[in-house]
């Protein structure tokens, strides 16, 4: 995570914000916003689609941080310190709003649909038929924990011993968790390329 | 190898490309040889889609900086540095 490390207020490193935002320096928790604030946006972006939803969330993720900063211990990268906080922030703020979520427990079940429900050879492969547009308005439409996962991993770019750490659930709930939301976008892109080839026949 | 019993192990399919015996049943199983060019596909077409370069909105920073003096999280005396952040 290079992003992270960069110093956007000259003389003052990562390390040196931390010690001295835990004795309430204010420069230095403006100097730790400054540098984490855009992955912090991002995610919070990615988890929610919109602005308004996205700055309150990134608000109240780095107010927390700013509230326990004090027991950061370095045993973590301070980046994934804060990811866990954004995460939960994110993850609350879903369940709050009754949204269906994954969780932990539904996610280790046996999947219940396989690749027998679709056999059709070559022409149902989804190369060639996927774009970005595609696939970000897909995610939108995958539940919160299985959004989270994906986003995480697939395109933040987070290895499942990070996101284990953020999500507070083992390496192999990761790694089942990001095959299921893989499973479950194959679905959604699936169905929305046989609405397309129906081409508006379907209501 | 049954098409069930590969799908048991279809993430690690993904992430290593399989054992031998797994890969056999790939070349004779057009069924399971899509699913895992799908699901190989979607990851790679993800891994394009960038984190988004946006910054949030100024305000936010404001409304953090006046929670920390309301809560008497920064020391009096060390104004923050409202410019640094912008």
């Amino acid at each position: 995570m290079a992003e992270a490390k960069q110093t956007l207020v000259p003389g003052l490193s990562e390390a040196e914000a931390i010690e001295r935002a835990k004795g309430g320096d204010a420069h230095s928790f403006a100097a730790l916003y400054a540098m984490h604030k855009r992955r912090v946006y991002s995610l919070c972006l990615r988890m929610t689609g919109n602005t308004a939803d996205a700055e309150d969330l990134t608000q109240e993720a780095f107010l927390q941080l700013y509230r326990k900063i004090g027991t950061f211990r370095g045993e973590s990268a301070f980046s994934t310190w804060l990811h866990r906080m954004s995460v939960n922030v994110v993850l609350m703020r879903l369940r709050k709003k009754g949204l269906p979520e994954v969780s932990l427990e539904e996610m280790l079940e046996p999947q219940e649909d396989g690749p027998r429900k679709d056999v059709g050879g070559r022409d149902n492969v989804l190369a060639g038929a996927l774009d970005r547009v595609n696939l970000e308005r897909v995610i939108d439409g995958l539940p919160p924990g299985y959004r989270m996962i994906f986003v995480l991993h697939d395109i933040e770019g987070y290895e499942h011993n990070e996101i284990a750490e953020m999500m507070d659930c083992s390496i192999g709930n990761s790694k089942s968790q990001l095959h299921k939301a893989r499973m479950k976008l194959r679905e959604l892109l699936k169905q929305e390329k046989a609405g397309g080839e129906l081409n508006g026949i379907r209501p | 190898m049954t098409c069930s019993e590969l799908q048991q192990v279809l993430p690690f399919i993904i992430e290593s490309g399989g054992t031998a015996e797994e890969q056999a049943h790939l070349r004779e199983c057009p069924s399971c040889a899509s699913l895992v060019a799908d699901l190989s596909y979607i990851a790679a077409q993800a891994r394009s889609l960038l984190p988004m370069q946006e910054d949030p909105d100024p305000s936010v920073w404001e409304k953090i900086e006046s929670r920390l003096k309301t809560e008497g999280l920064v020391t009096p005396g060390t104004p923050p540095d409202t410019d640094s952040v912008s």
